[in-house]
């Protein structure tokens, strides 16, 4: 059996994965959605639905910005905050469902920066 | 964007276990080229994952080892620029540990198609009137016994994912503060913080070593 194939193809996932690497890499999203006994509504990261748990949901996240968004009772996505990734790090955000829309509650990450915008 | 990301977090999954086996041997390279095959033949859900936990086993266990080395150099360091660097290497461990077992990680999308599956065939079967009693039972019993199977290993990889999760944390969390210490030349300090770390990360190596022994396939 020819070795070939497996090693193109190897080399290729490896290139992506580097191709990937220089578009900054990935980082982690903790979403925790307060109090953990209402269902938390509906949300988004950019365009993708998140299939959020009640409690704690950690997601990898490419690096960089990421809008988080809920829908809302009629239907209609609305921007909670942007959610600022970075490479290897876990960034936490958490989601108070009792508020109407929900809010985001942002942690401080270092040199005074948020961990959320908006 | 979203297909983008899709694309890059699904060429970094199979990279990541790629890169794992390569360290190991080719003969691993050659194992893991044919199970990704035998993942795009329409292997059922369960079979899929009981096959990613197996190979998440063996990479976990070359990661756990580069932690344990980690931890050991850690303690002999005495620059705080070089404990800074050892500290972000760290990070990246953790990082692949924390890809592997993510919400959105194809395991863990994987272990909840499982579970949907056996929920599916355990109805079916209720309707099932073909096979004779006893042989209707054979049935249900080993799908609930896959059943709980499959919910134990997700149990667990919820566990690895809080675990990793706040070894990431405490990581990065102290490699801020090394560095707000260094902005203010308290050197001494930041190097007490760092050997302080070192504890940290041998209580994670031993809990990674728990979750290795605990990880048990579904069907195996």
């Amino acid at each position: 059996m020819s070795l070939g194939p497996k090693f193109v193809a190897l080399a290729a996932a490896l290139f992506v994965l580097a191709a990937c690497e220089l578009g900054g890499g990935t980082g982690y999203l903790e979403l925790k959605t307060v109090p953990g006994s209402v269902r938390s509504p509906a949300l988004y990261i950019d365009a993708d639905k998140i299939d959020a748990k009640s409690g704690t949901t950690v997601l990898r996240q490419p690096v960089g910005t990421a809008r988080l968004q809920s829908e809302g009772s009629d239907g209609k996505v609305v921007l909670l905050c942007q959610v600022v990734v970075k490479k290897n790090r876990i960034t936490t955000v958490t989601i108070s469902s009792l508020e109407r829309p929900p809010r985001c509650q942002c942690e401080r990450t270092g040199n005074d920066s948020k961990a959320c915008i908006g | 964007m979203a297909r983008q990301h899709n694309a890059c977090a699904a060429a970094r999954w199979r990279s990541w276990l790629a890169t794992s086996v390569i360290s190991a041997s080719l003969a691993a390279t050659m194992t893991l080229a044919s199970a990704e095959t035998r993942a795009t033949t329409g292997a059922t859900a369960d079979a899929e994952f009981s096959q990613q936990l197996g190979e998440l086993k063996k990479s976990f266990t070359d990661v756990g080892r580069t932690i344990d080395e980690s931890a050991k150099s850690i303690d002999a360091i005495q620059n705080p620029e070089q404990g800074r660097k050892s500290i972000e290497e760290l990070r990246n461990q953790v990082s692949t540990l924390l890809n592997a077992v993510a919400d959105n990680g194809e395991i863990s999308k994987l272990g909840a198609k499982a579970l949907s599956l056996a929920d599916e065939k355990l109805k079916s079967l209720d309707r099932e009137a073909r096979f004779k009693p006893e042989e209707k039972q054979y049935l249900v019993n080993r799908w609930r016994e896959l059943r709980s199977a499959t919910e134990a290993a997700i149990k667990d990889l919820d566990s690895a994912r809080k675990d990793f999760s706040e070894l990431l944390r405490s990581l990065q969390t102290s490699e801020d503060y090394i560095d707000e210490l260094m902005q203010i030349r308290e050197h001494e300090r930041a190097l007490q913080v760092i050997h302080q770390l070192s504890e940290g990360i041998r209580d994670a190596s031993v809990k990674l070593k728990k979750l290795l022994g605990t990880i048990q396939p579904p069907g195996v």
